[in-house]
């Protein structure tokens, strides 16, 4: 039989409330309050129930984060579960942060559930499974089963549905579904107009997401004196390619030194990128990595220093995650020369 | 990946055709180019006004790069 | 405008001694066939092969897809490709359902190319999956392109067209055993009861993006990189006044057979007279540069307007940059006040974590979706394979690679494949045939 180990807070294990909330993690054979009715309905058998203060959780992180992965390092387990934590908000915080820590640790799927309001579902919902849960405890039964019939499915090796069918908040991951109904997209198409020309309520298929701003870099306060860097997203490289980056959905990046030459020859630089027509940029690769402009710049004593490469990969398909990382990656080795501005090129 | 460089306290400056593709993905200082597949020189003009034009916008994103901004701002260009 | 399609359907195509149609068969003299294909002498090299639904044969490089079709009143039936230019959209075309001709590779590829698997798997991918296909697999002289990512791939696009039209003779005299007719009446002239309803459009986005002429579609055979927004009667689009191009990624295509067919035209015609007006279709285009972005959505937003449209659809061919086009027309077309739906695929990596299109606007705030183009496909060896398999990795196809330090190369020994959805041919079905949708996992 597969086995679980349920995570709870001092409250509902019966230990004590505010007065007790530092009670520190503690790893117990067997069951615990809301572990008794997990374990009733989940097809593996719980374990162990795991038990910390909601303030020390809160309070002293790393130390009850790493206490209870050690708790865990011998254990042998195939899920994860969390809560449910309702609205107690320390509580779900105290669910998010471990059941994330432990999905990261031992790479099992970690659920919990809490109510919409509590601050633990926008904290961690990108990264685990946090299902909908009730208000109060009064909804115990309820939120445990629903967590149980998931974890159900996954330990069987199911497939799992979307967000909104299973009842968990979306984690930020779209993924294609063929649609049960059968309605093809025209289908779908004309009926949403129909909708929304009569004013009935619709549902797009694409809600257009928040936007996540990054603050604004301080400005160079001397130009002439700063190491500026170049990096394109319009895939210049070498004509041979020689870190095989690839020409659309790109996980490599390169960077080529520009300290001796005073601008991208036409048969010795190519774009790789496969989402325009290359025609003009391999007759002159200048024209999407401006070198020849950035040399003339520096002779003239505009900019201080010209950084000795310039950087480059592929825009189009490109994941956010390989971009995030090659950009990290990218940042690390201007770092190492001091690089004081990057100017970014893209098609 | 701008935002990796923003983020990492480097000022940056995108140079690029799609404005509405950079706001949207955070861009905070953004210079317009032509196009998607000749940015910064126009393949049906000469080699010199596509020099002056490179030069000229290359030279407004270096000063865009000191420029101290407050929200996301497109830089006007002359050519 | 009224157009009549008599249909035929096909139940099997098989080679015989004489090419007709009879009792749902269709019989094709392959030696008179490959003569009639390879009067283009830059067809060197040449097979005509026919896969069925089920059959455990992988498809791969397609370039084009056409169902065949003819004109009893001799008018060729794709005006500026296969005959003179001449008007399409009315009188009669009799269409032979359930097949198509496929354009493949026999041995190269090129990045909007894309596969399609008979059987197994990978067969809830494509439409074409479905239809009896016969293919022509050729090699051409286009040594210019031989070695190129992006092809033009003229030879085997025109044959393919031609071909669709040579096996229409077969039915050329029959007598349809279904006719279906499309019929709008001009839209000053429309009936008080029709009036009643509230004005749609639909907005169409077809692959324009090349500015050097051979890749994109074209209309009435006119590069459509050289072409504004105008009006056009969807019995043009459905009537072989429009033909597919060799640039756009394969899972967001619309190939020629897509246009013959389009599901979206055939589902407004369905709901007009009684739920909307079906005004027509306002035929866009695909730009690189922002400022013609802009000027395509003004030309767009400005004729809903002036033809008095209380709704429209947009649909796009494409994804990437394309979405800006997308986004920035159904921003205008709100603005003029004309309430608006979207139908395109995304782009949301293979993780699903990406943005699902280049650019957002609130305003869009209908809109349908029809899949992932980087959704990865891993699919095992086929028996048969029509084409050469290893295109798919070494050819550039935009689903497809040659190398990848951790899934490996897209195409295996054994012959077991990885690819992304986007060298799915017409995988996203984006034309209105998708039963897929995107939802939050």
């Amino acid at each position: 039989m597969k086995k679980a180990i349920h995570y709870i807070n001092q409250f509902f294990a019966g230990i004590g409330g505010e007065e007790k909330a530092d009670y520190k993690p503690e790893i117990r054979e067997g069951l615990v309050g809301p572990a008794i009715a997990l374990n009733s309905i989940l097809e593996a058998e719980v374990t162990h129930t795991i038990i910390c203060g909601d303030n020390f959780m809160g309070s002293n992180t790393d130390e009850a984060v790493n206490t209870i992965l050690g708790f865990l390092e011998d254990k042998e387990f195939d899920i994860f579960v969390a809560g449910p934590a309702f609205q107690a908000g320390r509580y779900g915080v105290a669910c998010g942060t471990i059941c994330k820590a432990v999905k990261e640790r031992f790479n099992v799927p970690a659920i919990t559930s809490m109510n919409v309001e509590n601050p633990g579902v926008e904290m961690f919902k990108k990264g685990i499974y946090i299902f909908e849960g009730g208000k109060s405890a009064a909804k115990m039964r309820e939120d445990v089963k629903t967590m149980a019939n998931f974890a159900n499915k996954i330990l069987k090796g199911e497939k799992t549905g979307p967000a909104d069918e299973e009842g968990f908040f979306p984690r930020g991951i779209r993924a294609e579904m063929w649609l049960k109904s059968g309605k093809t997209a025209a289908e779908r198409g004309v009926e949403m107009l129909v909708k929304k020309l009569n004013d009935q309520p619709f549902e797009t298929e694409l809600p257009i997401p928040k936007q996540d701003r990054v603050p604004i870099a301080p400005p160079i306060k001397d130009l002439s004196k700063a190491n500026i860097a170049m990096v394109t997203t319009g895939g210049i490289v070498p004509v041979d390619n020689p870190d095989r980056i690839q020409s659309a959905s790109a996980t490599r990046w390169g960077r080529y030194d520009i300290s001796k030459i005073d601008r991208l020859e036409s048969g010795v630089y190519k774009t790789i990128h496969a989402g325009f027509d290359p025609a003009a940029a391999d007759a002159d690769p200048n024209i999407i990595m401006p070198i020849d402009a950035m040399k003339a710049y520096l002779k003239e004593g505009k900019i201080g220093k010209l950084h000795d490469y310039f950087y480059s990969t592929v825009g189009t398909g490109t994941t956010q995650a390989e971009a995030a990382r090659m950009g990290k990656e990218m940042v690390g080795k201007l770092r190492e020369d001091n690089v004081d501005g990057v100017i970014m090129t893209s098609t | 990946m701008v935002k990796e460089i923003e983020r990492a306290g480097i000022p940056v400056v995108q140079m690029c055709n799609l404005i509405p593709v950079a706001t949207t993905v955070g861009s905070n200082k953004i210079v317009p180019t032509i196009s998607i597949p000749y940015p910064l020189g126009d393949p049906d003009t000469s080699k010199e006004q596509q020099w002056k034009l490179r030069y000229h916008r290359v030279g407004v994103a270096l000063d865009a790069l000191t420029e101290d901004v407050k929200e996301q701002t497109v830089f006007k260009v002359k050519i | 405008m009224k157009l009549e399609i008599g249909n035929f359907q096909v139940k099997d195509v098989v080679f015989g001694d004489k090419t007709m149609f009879k009792n749902g068969i269709l019989t094709i003299n392959k030696e008179e066939a490959m003569d009639f294909i390879k009067e283009d002498e830059h067809i060197i090299d040449l097979d005509i092969v026919i896969a069925k639904p089920g059959e455990n044969i992988r498809i791969v490089p397609v370039k084009e897809a056409v169902e065949p079709r003819i004109r009893p009143d001799e008018r060729s039936v794709f005006p500026g490709i296969t005959g003179d230019v001449e008007a399409t959209g009315s009188g009669r075309v009799h269409a032979l359902k359930g097949c198509s001709v496929l354009g493949v590779g026999m041995h190269y590829g090129s990045f909007g190319d894309g596969l399609i698997d008979m059987g197994g798997d990978g067969a809830k991918y494509t439409l074409f999956s479905e239809l009896i296909n016969i293919c022509i697999v050729a090699h051409t002289d286009e040594e210019f392109e031989r070695f190129e990512q992006q092809k033009k791939n003229r030879a085997i696009r025109w044959a393919t067209h031609r071909f669709a039209e040579y096996l229409g003779n077969t039915v050329k005299s029959l007598e349809p055993e279904e006719i279906e007719t499309f019929e709008l009446d001009p839209i000053t002239k429309r009936t008080e009861e029709i009036n009643k309803f509230p004005s749609v459009v639909l907005v169409m986005q077809p692959q324009s993006q090349m500015e050097e002429l051979g890749y994109n579609d074209l209309v009435y055979g006119w590069d459509m990189n050289k072409y504004v927004p105008s009006f056009m009667h969807p019995n043009e689009v459905l009537d072989g006044a429009l033909i597919s191009g060799s640039f756009m990624p394969a899972s967001s295509k619309w190939s020629t057979y897509d246009f013959q067919n389009f599901p979206t035209i055939r589902e407004l015609y369905e709901e007009h007279g009684k739920s909307i007006n079906f005004l027509g279709v306002i035929m866009s285009n695909l730009n690189v540069s922002l400022e013609q972005k802009r000027r395509s959505a003004i030309f767009v937003a400005q004729m809903a307007k002036s033809l008095g449209a209380d709704g429209a659809i947009v649909t796009e061919e494409g994804y990437g940059n394309p979405d800006a086009d997308y986004i920035l027309c159904i921003a205008a077309l709100e603005e003029a006040g004309v309430k608006t739906v979207g139908i395109s695929n995304e782009c949301t990596g293979r993780d699903g974590a990406s943005q699902p299109l280049v650019t957002l606007d609130e305003k869009a705030n209908a809109l349908v979706s029809t899949g992932n183009v980087s959704q990865l496909i891993e699919l095992p060896p086929a028996e048969k394979v029509i084409g050469e398999l290893q295109a798919l990795a070494r050819d550039g196809l935009s689903g497809g690679w040659a190398y990848d330090e951790i899934l490996g190369p897209s195409v295996r020994e054994d012959g077991s494949i990885i690819m992304e959805n986007n060298a799915m041919f017409c995988g996203d079905r984006i034309a209105g045939w998708s039963t897929k949708t995107m939802k939050e996992f």
